[in-house]
């Protein structure tokens, strides 16, 4: 059973075509890497299946549903259930603490739920930081928010491109063994990287190049 | 968490809340100023124009008929009687002066006290109602046989003032002062209407009385009740006697002087509702303007501080949250902006009325406290119309592009 899948997708800048006729497919509880040059297109494909941005043309489904068919809004209800999202430069809102980030996204999500979010930030090793601002934070700590950010609406499938971008190797470490840990635990992961030696510890690679998928 | 949110952000940026404070803050000062002079400009204009002449006419509904000085009280008794500020009765006739010529005099009530219930210590005469008459010398007092010569009278006749005439072969009347009236009162002895009177030999008598009472502008209604009051309907009557028009409170005064007929001057009464009507219709145009500025201000600020916050109202979008509720995050932000301008502003605006009104009355306006929350809801207003169109920005920020940092 295939949680993601592309017929033919493509998305155009203009002129730029950042996707070209691409056709994947990710099934349910895996973890896929997709790897490629920096313009290969890595961006725009995950914005995409996430609900980020429209496409030019061919198909796409989330979980069963046909983005095409979606306007803005259904979208974002999708979005809210299905996806979540880390980004390579964090974005925590600065002066919120470590809790009130998370708890920002239940809000939008639903309803806040203190405890849970305690908890997720427990999960990802932060619970000594829960009052802290992002400022006061390391990067790996930092991005361990954002992961639970994530988390807390228990989505079921989780992008992230370049988590680890903007981390030394340490960090970098701790980041990829909690999402492999996320993945064990039966999650989708989705890890955008150019890192060859990240992209080795997914079940599989989907190679970019020039918007479409590159079999060396 | 999102009080937090609205008050971070409003405090992060201390010189755009500065700005979007003081924008609403100069707005509010203006408009509570504006709204305070809107409101009590009609009476302190009318007031004003009152000093350019009475603006009701009393006469003998009869010809050759006179009005009984006894009656005149009645004036202060009618419906509007508060709004008559004073009154004079006439007294025209001849006598002869010293050098055996003849001199016109004129008698009427120069400050005449007069008892009138709820009103302590009324007074009435031209000093009330001619403000506008220049006196070199001294008022004369109603008691005693005391004059003002008018400017060319006396100037023909070479009266000085504090000179003694003989009227009449036999009264001695004192010069108080010369009178210059701009009108036909030069060419006349004023004197008080008691000595005229004896003078005359027409004891209890007036030819007739000048009123000046405080109107409101004429419109459609008192327009119809003066073309043909018996065409107004029981309700228009009502509205229309229970209204300060000048036709209005003629015709009370009509019914309380049964021998009378109560004139208004057209020329002044209309006039003054006119300029009234102008001026506030200027104030309102001011007051509009001041809140269209306002606002554009807001809308300005706004507009920078969601192209600051892109990318957190980018992350916001990624987190589902719906461009209306992002939307009211930047609403509440600019309502608390605004309702500590709008407060401000009340309280500068209150100060500003005074010294206004001071300036341009002679005394300070008067701010109701109830005019406070409505200005309040105005300053929420200016700001959420200046917000609303940056606002509506929101929905079409793509997240997309703001969050992957590109390139
Ligand atoms: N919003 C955009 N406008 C114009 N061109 C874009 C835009 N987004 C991406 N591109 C172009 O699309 C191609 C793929 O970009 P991207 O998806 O960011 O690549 P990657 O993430 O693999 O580095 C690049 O050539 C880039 O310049
Ligand atoms: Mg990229």
């Amino acid at each position: 059973m295939n949680i993601i899948e592309t017929h033919n997708l493509t998305k155009s800048f203009g002129s730029v075509i950042a996707v070209n006729d691409l056709t994947i497919s990710v099934r349910r509880g895996e973890f896929v890497a997709f790897m490629g040059a920096s313009g290969s297109g890595k961006t725009t494909l995950l914005n995409i299946l996430a609900c980020l941005d429209t496409f030019t043309s061919g198909e796409v489904f989330i979980d069963g549903h046909n983005l095409a068919a979606l306007d803005e809004e259904g979208r974002r209800v999708l979005r809210a259930n299905k996806i979540g999202l880390v980004f390579q430069q964090f974005h925590l809102i600065p002066y919120l603490t470590a809790l009130e980030n998370v708890m920002l996204a239940q809000h939008f999500h639903s309803v806040t739920d203190e405890p849970a979010a305690r908890q997720i930030l427990g999960d990802v090793g932060l619970a000594h930081r829960l009052h802290h601002r992002p400022g006061a934070l390391s990067g790996g700590e930092q991005q361990r928010v954002c992961i639970a950010r994530a988390l807390v609406n228990e989505p079921p499938i989780l992008f992230a491109d370049e988590p680890t971008g903007n981390l030394d190797e340490e960090n970098e470490c701790n980041i990829l063994a909690l999402l492999q840990d996320l993945h064990r635990r039966g999650r989708t992961v989705v890890l955008v990287t150019h890192n060859p030696d990240l992209a080795a510890r997914a079940d599989r690679i989907i190679r970019l190049h020039h918007g479409k998928v590159f079999e060396p | 968490m999102l009080t937090q949110m609205i008050f971070h952000s409003w405090h992060r940026n201390p010189r755009r809340t500065a700005l979007t404070v003081t924008t609403v803050f100069l707005a509010t000062a203006l408009i509570s100023a504006l709204l305070a002079i809107t409101v009590s400009v009609g009476d302190q204009m009318a007031r004003e124009l009152k000093s350019y002449g009475a603006n009701i006419l009393l006469e003998p509904a009869v010809d050759g008929d006179y009005l009984d000085t006894q009656d005149l009280p009645r004036i202060k008794e009618i419906f509007w009687r508060h709004n008559i500020l004073g009154f004079a009765p006439l007294l025209a006739g001849t006598v002869t002066a010293d050098d055996g010529g003849e001199v016109a005099i004129l008698g009427t009530f120069f400050d005449q006290p007069l008892p009138v219930e709820g009103e302590d210590d009324f007074h009435t005469g031209q000093k009330i109602i001619a403000p506008y008459w220049r006196i070199d010398g001294a008022w004369p007092d109603d008691a005693r046989p005391e004059a003002l010569a008018g400017a060319r009278l006396a100037e023909r006749r070479g009266w000085r003032v504090g000179q003694t005439l003989t009227l009449a072969g036999a009264r001695p009347v004192v010069l108080s002062g010369i009178l210059e009236s701009g009108g036909e009162e030069d060419e006349l002895l004023v004197v008080p209407l008691a000595l005229a009177q004896e003078l005359l030999g027409r004891p209890g008598r007036a030819d007739a009385a000048r009123v000046s009472a405080l109107t409101v502008p004429e419109n459609r209604l008192s327009a119809k009740a003066r073309a043909n009051r018996d065409a107004l309907t029981a309700e228009e009557y009502d509205v229309w006697y229970c209204t300060a028009y000048v036709s209005s409170i003629a015709h009370q005064l009509e019914e309380a002087l049964p021998g009378a007929r109560a004139r208004p001057v057209w020329q002044v009464a209309a006039s003054e509702g006119v300029i009234v009507g102008k001026v506030q219709l200027l104030l309102l145009v001011a007051t509009l303007a001041a809140l269209l500025a306002a606002a554009m201000g807001v809308a300005a600020l706004t507009a920078g501080a969601i192209l600051e916050r892109a990318a957190e109202i980018a992350l916001l979008k990624a987190l589902a949250a719906r461009p209306r509720h992002i939307a009211l995050l930047f609403h509440a932000e600019v309502t608390v902006s605004a309702l500590l301008g709008g407060a401000l502003g009340c309280g500068a605006g209150w100060l500003l009325a005074r010294h206004l009104g001071q300036t341009l009355f002679g005394a300070p306006l008067a701010m109701a406290w109830i005019t406070v929350p409505g200005v309040l809801a105005l300053a929420v207003a200016i700001a959420l119309l200046g917000a609303w169109l940056p606002v509506r920005q929101i929905a079409a920020l793509a997240p997309a592009e703001v969050l992957h940092g590109r390139r």
